[in-house]
């Protein structure tokens, strides 16, 4: 089995009295989908919110790329290759769709500090933004501002700055959320594409996305990873069944 | 060209005109007025670079107006009286170059705005207003209670620095100056404000979660933008101390800070040229009714509550709305 690109080892977290993240082992391998799953409350945001370093665990070491990361703020880890998309979609709404995805790339660079060129008339910038948003789908839309897209269009330009970031590793937290049937079903066909650029830690509450598109899923309650395995076996655990797809679940 | 653009250009346009008629009719107090709108003009644009661009509310740039004059003022007075500014670590004399005057001006209160920023920026919100106010009240008390150049009194020096090749005692050729300066200050925000530096000030600004997550730290920027705002704050305090040929604490008072942010937000804040039109309104007011009523100020704060209240934009907003496609 070839080494994971992100590893979580034993990670915990309290906010007071709430476990939110009790103990979590997980891993991500080359190539994968990784689903996670879990009932509302369950800690899944949290845990995407300690591995990209916005939130500190309180135990539990986090590895990526065979180097512990626990040290790193959010930026450094943004580097590094951890691209997310938020639960609640999260652009630059001032920006046209190709100045979010000029500003992904820019920020990749990791040289923001230049003072002279136009970023928009920087070639290096702005061919990776147009083959990125060419990439999610949005190909056509750059000189529109972000907050004139639709819900589904903000999601896909989220993926785009995501993929300017050159990612090692993707961490989606409900992607489809507020997605219509239309717009979920052209968002599942991009992931199965997106897995060819790097591994996905998918947090989704969409069953039929999740079984679409999942190498693996695990299972998240009460802050605990109660199972890990393929679409078949964590269909069939009962304990799983019991606790979060309910009894009559196909 | 843009909607925008061409404002920019009118009001420039206006700016420059207006003096250049006034010279021309031989309204040398006009021209005095104008270069005054400049001076006033090149604070806003400073002011705006935080404000407008960076997104921090700063209470606190009297502070940088106020060490650009005090700059300048001593270091024309130590001209004058020949003796060195200092001599520990080593000898630093007066000059009445403004060439001269003018970077010391601006490095003197870049790195006050450095240290103030490096500290205030670590807060947000209300506290980032208070501590930058904070700030700059410690600056003012000091500049009161510092007998050395005159304390509350002020400082006055009685002949304007000069630079090669002008006449500075000429209204025209200082408004000249101050008018070029105002340009060039305006060509840099413009060329920084569309590099990679003003893409990610502005991104980090409106969505800062989203600029950590693309591996941009806002601090950094932030505090980079903030020291370039209060070196062109600091270059305008000098201009408007041999415009008067005096400094004194107003210059470093929260009056001041405030005056400063009424040029941006009755302008457009945002607005690249937003402040130059809210220095020149405002200074046309304080003209056309501060003599005929001392309660001028009220119908400026009725102005203010308007600008607000229905064209956030300022009078650029309103001229040139921002497009929805770019
Ligand atoms: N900053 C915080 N302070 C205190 N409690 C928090 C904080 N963030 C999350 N929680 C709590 O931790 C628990 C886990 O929250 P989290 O957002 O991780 O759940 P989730 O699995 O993402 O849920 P959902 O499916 O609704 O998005 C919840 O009970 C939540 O109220
Ligand atoms: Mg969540």
């Amino acid at each position: 089995m070839s080494e994971p690109i992100l590893e979580l080892r034993d990670l915990r977290k309290r906010f007071g009295a709430l476990v939110a993240t009790d103990g979590v082992s997980l891993t991500l391998r080359p190539g994968e989908i990784h689903a996670l799953i879990g009932p509302n409350g369950a800690g899944k945001s949290t845990l995407i919110k300690q591995i990209l370093g916005e939130i500190r665990p309180d135990a539990g070491t986090i590895r990526f790329e065979g180097q512990a990361i626990d040290g790193l703020d959010v930026p450094a880890r943004a580097r590094l290759g951890l691209a997310r998309s938020f639960q609640v979609s999260s652009v630059v709404p001032g920006f046209s769709v190709l100045q979010n995805v000029v500003l992904a790339v820019a920020g990749a660079s990791g040289r923001i500090y230049q003072f002279h060129r136009p970023a928009l008339r920087d070639p290096a910038l702005v061919e990776p933004a147009v083959f990125h948003i060419r990439h999610a789908g949005l190909a056509g839309r750059e000189g529109v501002l972000a907050s004139d897209l639709s819900h589904g269009e903000r999601r896909k330009l989220e993926i785009a700055m995501a993929l300017a970031l050159r990612p090692r590793a993707f961490l989606l937290d409900e992607p489809m959320a507020g997605m219509g049937l239309e717009g979920a079903r052209q968002l599942t066909a991009i992931l199965s594409d997106l897995r060819a650029e790097a591994p996905i830690l998918l947090v989704e509450h969409d069953m039929d996305a999740v079984f679409a598109l999942a190498d693996r899923i695990s299972v998240l309650v009460y802050g605990r990873i109660i199972a890990t395995g393929t679409v078949a076996e964590i269909r069939a655990d009962p304990e799983v069944r019991r606790s979060y797809l309910g009894e009559d679940a196909p | 060209m843009t909607r925008e653009t061409l404002v920019n250009l009118v009001i420039l346009a206006a700016l420059i005109g207006t003096a250049l008629v006034a010279q021309a009719l031989g309204e040398g107090f006009v021209v005095t007025l104008a270069t005054k709108a400049a001076i006033f003009a090149l604070a806003g644009v400073g002011l705006n670079l935080a404000l407008g661009f960076g997104g921090m509310v700063s209470l606190g740039h009297a502070a940088f107006f106020g060490i650009g004059g005090y700059v300048c003022a001593i270091l024309a007075s130590h001209a004058a009286s020949g003796q060195p500014v200092a001599v520990l670590p080593f000898t630093i004399a007066g000059t009445n170059e403004m060439p001269a005057i003018w970077p010391v001006a601006m490095a003197v209160s870049g790195l006050a705005a450095g240290l103030i920023g490096a500290l205030s920026l670590r807060t947000t919100g209300v506290y980032f207003i208070m501590v930058t106010l904070a700030f700059a009240q410690m600056i003012y008390y000091f500049a009161v209670s510092w007998p050395r150049y005159g304390g509350d009194d002020g400082l006055s020096f009685y002949v304007r620095n000069s630079f090669p090749g002008l006449n500075t005692f000429d209204p025209i050729q200082y408004f000249a100056i101050c008018a070029t300066l105002l340009v060039l200050a305006l060509g840099v925000c413009a060329l920084i404000l569309r590099a990679r530096f003003g893409l990610a000030l502005e991104g980090a600004r409106q969505n800062p979660a989203r600029a950590q997550a693309l591996g941009i730290r806002p601090y950094g920027l932030r505090l980079t933008a903030f020291v370039l705002s209060g070196m062109i704050v600091g270059l305008a305090g000098a201009l408007y101390a041999d415009l008067n040929r005096f400094v004194s604490p107003a210059m470093l008072s929260w009056h001041m800070s405030g005056e400063i942010m009424v040029f941006v937000i009755l302008g457009g804040v945002g607005r690249l040229c937003g402040p130059v039109a809210g220095a020149a309104i405002y200074i046309l007011l304080e003209h056309l009714l501060g003599g005929v009523s001392d309660y001028w100020q009220v119908l400026l704060g009725l102005l203010l509550l308007g600008i607000v209240l229905f064209a956030p934009g300022g009078l650029v907003g309103l001229i040139a709305p921002r497009r929805r496609h770019v």
